[in-house]
């Protein structure tokens, strides 16, 4: 039985529509994570699942219960808040152990389950202080362990991160995976950082405009996206506008603009002779050089070559006019096309993907 | 920053107030100490005297206790008042606050005058209730304690609602939140989160309304009865009754004393050195 089941859930303010049918399942276990720009619902989804707003239609079933009709305070899941939303006038102490007064835990259990989670976050000393007398970090840290105390089958997490600097967010998340490892707890995470979606979850859900673009693995919305909005939400991505030419074997032969002619995989959805479609070619998967040849027949411009460290960019104003990515990496002996000089870029036609134009 | 400059233009700004308080309420204060101690002889006899009378200490206990008394019906009203505009939208709450400033912005006299209309024997209360439960006699709520009290709780509940309201509106909603999806029930998040947020607002609000109350004179004068007589209106006795002038400045250096003490206490408060959490 799935940990979650969003069956056609939808929000509307007024006119807007937040959320528009969503169905999502996420497994026992699972890490999840809502990625998306902003306004793209994510909150709303959260706060849906979390019993703070009404969906305007749809069904919720958490654990088999179905809660779309249940009280906040009756769904028995976590909620880690972007601003920790510790009670100020509380010790630590007394934060983490409020979950456990309300379910009537017995005090010399609150005492020692508190003393637990404190040592699972490696902070035992802070027992006695106010929220306000810890870092950031820290703070969000002990609203984990508030969430983790009472065991919820499911903790959503609103933009935890947000609010902390580069460097504590990567330890954080390090953190929050551990955890999530440790206790096995079902874990809906919401993030805009694409980064943080890619190295933390299971899968990720990633949103537009209140709907699913794609669900899958981190591989599976890079590889296969299955649309040029995800392709090109989910790292850097080249995509040029092309027009199917004939089928040949398992791939399909599209023209470029510039005449050239390309190779591709079949994709899954049809793709009539004549149509269009769009080529998606990832920047690492794409080579330069400073001459034609088989394989590199795609003539434009270099406009700059930026080195990051172990890799080299190059920004090639293709003839059509488009713009292309190629990412290399950077030997110490590699001689580069001057900028400005007419170059050649060229990919295997594995690497590259048909898209719907659509 | 010119500091001193600053603090020069602070004083030209400040001068016609520091005048006007020197004037009308620094030196009359002054001339009734002088009077209290009997002139040029310095002589305390009128305050052994209060400290003897068993007049005094009634009606010094009265002041306290219908202070108290309409300072704790307001903070149960005041509170739910201001919960209650809490939770409404910003332009509906606008609307509503006119209601709550109305008696701030009439006339204590007016407004007591319209309490004998409504509380009376045959106002508008007793014939509600005689037509509701078909019963006689009218119950007395004028010129008691009952009267003075609900004539106070009108005229104190501003203090107390906008303080308090001040402070809900400035309580992070997501605590309220959070507590709700770790289970907690609307009593519970109210007794353990809302209330004790809230207390640096309660207490100020309380603190107001008591120094306000305690030297109330025309609620108690018109509304109460005899028993009900408060500090401002023994003051009035000694002065126009008994001419007994030391006496009653005495008393009134006493009711000044209590209410300082308070807006001391008061000032504390909101300048936040008080640690109420
Ligand atoms: N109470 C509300 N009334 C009207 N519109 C709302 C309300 N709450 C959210 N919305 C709208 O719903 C849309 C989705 O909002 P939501 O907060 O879910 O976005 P989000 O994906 O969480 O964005 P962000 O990354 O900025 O947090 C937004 O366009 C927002 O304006
Ligand atoms: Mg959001």
């Amino acid at each position: 039985m799935p940990m979650i089941e969003i069956d056609k859930l939808t929000k509307r303010y007024g006119e807007f529509v937040a959320l528009a049918e969503f169905s999502l399942e996420v497994g026992k276990g699972e890490f999840v994570s809502l990625l998306g720009p902003s306004g793209s619902g994510k909150t709303t989804l959260l706060n849906l699942i979390a019993g703070m707003t009404r969906p305007s239609s749809g069904r919720i079933v958490i654990d088999g219960v179905d809660v779309t009709d249940l009280p906040a305070s009756k769904r028995d899941l976590g909620m880690v808040f972007q601003n920790y939303a510790l009670m100020p006038h509380m010790t630590v102490f007394e934060n983490i152990a409020f979950p456990l007064r309300v379910r009537r835990v017995p005090n010399a259990e609150i005492k020692r389950r508190v003393g637990e989670v404190l040592d699972l976050i490696r902070m035992p000393h802070v027992a006695e202080r106010r929220p306000r007398e810890l870092s950031g970090g820290q703070q969000q840290r002990i609203s984990l362990a508030r969430c983790i105390v009472y065991r919820p089958s499911l903790i959503l997490m609103d933009e935890p991160l947000g609010a902390l600097d580069k460097k504590l967010r990567e330890e954080m998340q390090i953190e929050i995976s551990r955890l999530h490892r440790e206790s096995g707890i079902t874990m809906l995470y919401v993030t805009h950082d694409q980064e943080e979606a890619l190295t933390m979850s299971d899968r990720i859900v990633l949103m537009r405009e209140g709907r699913c673009a794609q669900v899958g693995t981190a591989d599976e919305l890079y590889f296969n996206p299955v649309s040029p909005y995800v392709a090109d939400f989910i790292g850097h991505s080249n995509q040029l506008t092309c027009t199917i030419l004939r089928e040949e074997g398992g791939n399909v032969v599209v023209g470029l603009a510039g005449g050239d002619r390309r190779a591709v995989p079949r994709p899954a959805f049809p793709v009539p002779v004549g149509g269009k479609a769009i080529l998606l070619v990832r920047p690492e998967s794409a080579s330069l050089a400073a001459r034609a040849d088989d394989h590199h027949s795609l003539r434009g411009t270099l406009e700059a070559s930026l080195v990051v460290g172990s890799n080299i960019k190059h920004v090639v104003r293709l003839d059509s006019g488009e713009t292309f990515l190629v990412q290399e990496l950077n030997h110490r002996l590699r001689a580069r096309p001057a900028i400005g000089s007419a170059v050649w870029v060229g990919w295997s036609a594995e690497a590259s993907q048909l898209l719907s134009a659509s | 920053m010119n500091h001193a400059l600053d603090t020069r233009h602070a004083a030209l700004l400040l001068a016609p107030l520091t005048l006007l308080m020197l004037l009308f309420f620094l030196m009359p204060a002054l001339s009734i100490v002088w009077t209290s101690v009997h002139g040029g002889q310095l002589d305390l006899a009128a305050y052994r005297e209060l400290l003897t009378s068993a007049l005094f200490r009634r009606v010094l206990a009265t002041t306290f206790e219908i202070s108290i008394e309409a300072t704790a019906l307001t903070l149960v009203i005041g509170y739910a008042i201001a919960m209650h505009l809490a939770r409404l939208t910003p332009s509906a709450r606008a609307v509503m606050m006119i209601f709550v400033m109305l008696p701030f912005w009439t006339s204590i006299l007016v407004k007591s005058f319209a309490f004998t209309i409504v509380l009376g024997d045959a106002g508008l209360v007793n014939r509600a209730i005689s037509w509701l439960f078909g019963t006689e006699t009218p119950i007395p709520m004028l010129f008691n304690r009952v009267g003075v009290v609900l004539g106070m709780l009108n005229f104190l509940l501003p203090f107390m609602v906008l303080p308090v309201l001040g402070n809900l509106l400035a309580q992070d909603r997501t605590l309220q939140r959070a507590a709700e999806t770790m289970g907690a029930g609307p009593v519970r998040i109210f007794l353990r989160i809302t209330l004790p947020l809230s207390l640096p607002g309660v207490l100020s609000g309380v603190l107001m309304c008591l120094s306000l109350s305690v030297g109330s004179y025309i609620t108690p004068a018109l509304l109460g009865g005899r028993t009900d007589m408060m500090m401002a209106n023994l003051v009035d006795f000694y002065t126009r009754q008994t001419l007994d002038w030391p006496a009653a400045s005495a008393i009134a250096m006493v009711l000044l004393l209590i209410t300082a003490l308070i807006v001391v206490l008061l000032t504390r408060v909101r300048g936040g050195n008080v640690e109420v959490l």
